[in-house]
């Protein structure tokens, strides 16, 4: 099969002949190649192109010009093959890469061709011989440049196709970012119908005369308003990923006494737990817990939204909160274990997206609730300078969720709030 | 007149299981049967004692043979092992376009009921309404 040097000196004509014409003027020519560097290399740099190419100062002009002579010898020595196609097409990549314009080698090669058909009048006087040189070396340079400009386009051409297919990742990262939200708008959509179907009706059922007695209507009503606090508390999901997405979730970080979050969250959990007959098991009692950096409030938004999840995906057996320092990274490190579904190694990471939530029970069913808690809990924590992950429980069954916050006057306490530029996430203080 | 008619409803959700069956007696006078255990409801249709069945898509907890079923899967199992007409109506907070069409056809239900339902006496209409339509077939029980 022809190469593309093949094809291309078929094409321009450029035979053995033109080769030899070359080689017998090579002698001849050699004494104007310092020049032709000179000349060259006074005009091209004012290119409005050639400021991508000269970078490096007058060193670099320097070895440019010894360049632009070498190859200008190799022009008239006649080597125009597969080596010689490969180094101008690399040349030509390179460009391309830099950002080089087309423009600037075809007015470059227009200089050697401009100085090299001088020098040519100056040797041959005779019309006739200067003739049949100039029109091989004509050809030559068209070679060179025709080498050029192919591999311009090569390169231009494989850039459009990696930006395509960069284009079409995106994309279709774009259409499931799409989809996930299109499942998470029906899953609200179904999450906050179902405490309204409570509310609305037990309240109409009173209004329209429906219930028992006072003692009946009571107790409708209680249900209504547990529902409203339910819905309360889907809506307080959605407005605090609605603001961290936005960049306006307001921290208040000062020093927080851990214990005191734990005595006024634990008791909250205690009751859901009592519901499904779980044991809350505190392991934290009676040690001694110093002060951390954190937002009070999210501090026990997060530690509540675990107990929670704790407890909702166990069906029987004890969920257990640990507590402890690490000395030595300067954070403590908060724990909550449970004997209940667990969630399947691969899932793992992607729970702490948002909209996410780990589908399956035993059965791959879907759980009630927003998918909205761990992702919010991850943000809360990274943004109090902590971590959030989690992995199996002791015995291998269950769930065991940890996060840590930097210990008050601590590095990792300075570095987490110099770090995040707190100026905006403090702006609540 | 209604109490001699059983409504079945199938509900995950303990608070609104518990408006329909108040909703459907007092609004309608009709007797309730609220379960999500399938083989217990199955045995109640199979016996004839359940008039229409109010069923929600999404269930938690009931399974059938082995695996989750939903409302959907319900709905035809009902349908297949009535022994007369079986009305049902749908109840679902799946309310999205398409989401009504979509479910009516693969459940075989006769009607859909979009969540939040807070209207007693437009519930037990439209359970008189399902009713009436298959009273012919179930000849004068009244």
């Amino acid at each position: 099969m022809e190469t593309f040097i093949q094809e291309m000196k078929r094409y321009l004509g450029f035979h053995e002949a033109d080769e030899q014409l070359l080689r017998q003027l090579s002698p001849r020519m050699d004494k104007y190649l310092p020049e032709l560097a000179e000349r060259f290399y006074s005009q091209i740099p004012h290119h409005p192109n050639a400021f991508r190419v000269f970078t490096g100062g007058e060193a670099q002009i320097a070895r440019l010009k010894q360049t632009l002579q070498h190859w200008a010898r190799g022009l008239f020595n006649g080597a125009y093959d597969e080596a010689y196609a490969e180094e101008r097409y690399q040349i030509g990549y390179r460009h391309v890469r830099i950002g080089l314009e087309q423009k600037y080698v075809i007015s470059a090669m227009g200089v050697v061709r401009a100085y090299l058909s001088e020098c040519l009048l100056l040797e041959f006087p005779a019309s006739d011989e200067r003739l049949r040189y100039t029109r091989s070396l004509s050809r030559a340079l068209d070679l060179d440049l025709n080498l050029m400009c192919e591999s311009y386009m090569h390169a231009t051409l494989e850039n459009l196709r990696r930006l395509n297919e960069q284009l079409e990742r995106a994309n279709q990262e774009l259409a499931h970012a799409s989809r996930v939200k299109d499942e998470f708008v029906a899953h609200i959509s179904h999450e906050l119908r179902t405490p309204l179907n409570s509310i609305l009706g037990f309240i109409k059922l009173i209004l329209d005369g429906l219930g028992k007695d006072r003692g009946e209507e009571h107790e409708l009503l209680r249900d209504a308003f547990s529902s409203g606090q339910h819905l309360l508390s889907i809506v307080n999901d959605l407005l605090d990923i609605a603001r961290i997405e936005a960049g306006q979730m307001a921290l208040h970080i000062e020093e927080v006494d851990p214990r005191h979050v734990l005595d006024s969250t634990l008791p909250l959990a205690a009751v859901q737990a009592a519901s499904k007959n779980l044991k809350l098991r505190d392991a934290t009692l009676g040690t001694a817990l110093p002060l951390v950096e954190a937002d009070e409030v999210r501090f026990r938004e997060v530690l509540l939204n675990l107990l929670s999840n704790a407890v909702k995906f166990t069906a029987q057996g004890l969920v257990t909160v640990r507590a402890g320092v690490d000395n030595v990274s300067g954070f403590l490190r908060l724990e909550v274990e449970d004997t209940g579904v667990g969630i399947p190694a691969e899932q793992r990471v992607i729970v702490f997206e948002k909209f996410v939530q780990a589908t399956t029970d035993v059965k791959g069913r879907r759980y009630e609730g927003t998918g909205l808690g761990l992702a919010i809990s991850r943000k809360l924590v990274e943004m109090m300078g902590g971590q959030i992950s989690l992995g199996t429980g002791a015995d291998g069954r269950g769930t065991l969720v940890w996060f840590t916050l930097p210990l008050a006057g601590s590095d990792s306490s300075r570095k987490a709030s110099a770090s995040k530029g707190t100026s905006r996430i403090r702006a609540g203080q | 007149m209604n109490a001699s008619r059983t409504i079945l409803v199938v509900e995950d959700n303990a608070l609104v299981a518990k408006f329909y069956r108040l909703a459907l007696e007092r609004a309608g006078g009709f007797a309730c049967m609220l379960s999500e255990d399938v083989s217990e409801i199955l045995a109640a249709v199979k016996a004839g004692r359940i008039d229409l069945a109010i069923l929600d898509v999404s269930l938690g907890q009931s399974e059938w043979e082995g695996h989750p079923i939903d409302g959907i899967d319900l709905a035809r199992l009902l349908k297949q092992h009535a022994p007369r007409r079986l009305p049902i109506l749908l109840a679902t907070a799946h309310a999205m376009a398409g989401d009504r069409e979509r479910l009516l056809a693969a459940s075989g239900a006769d009607d859909y009921l979009e969540k939040p339902v807070f209207d007693a006496s437009l519930l037990v209409e439209k359970v008189q309404h399902l009713l009436g339509a298959s009273g012919k077939v179930q000849g004068p029980t009244e």
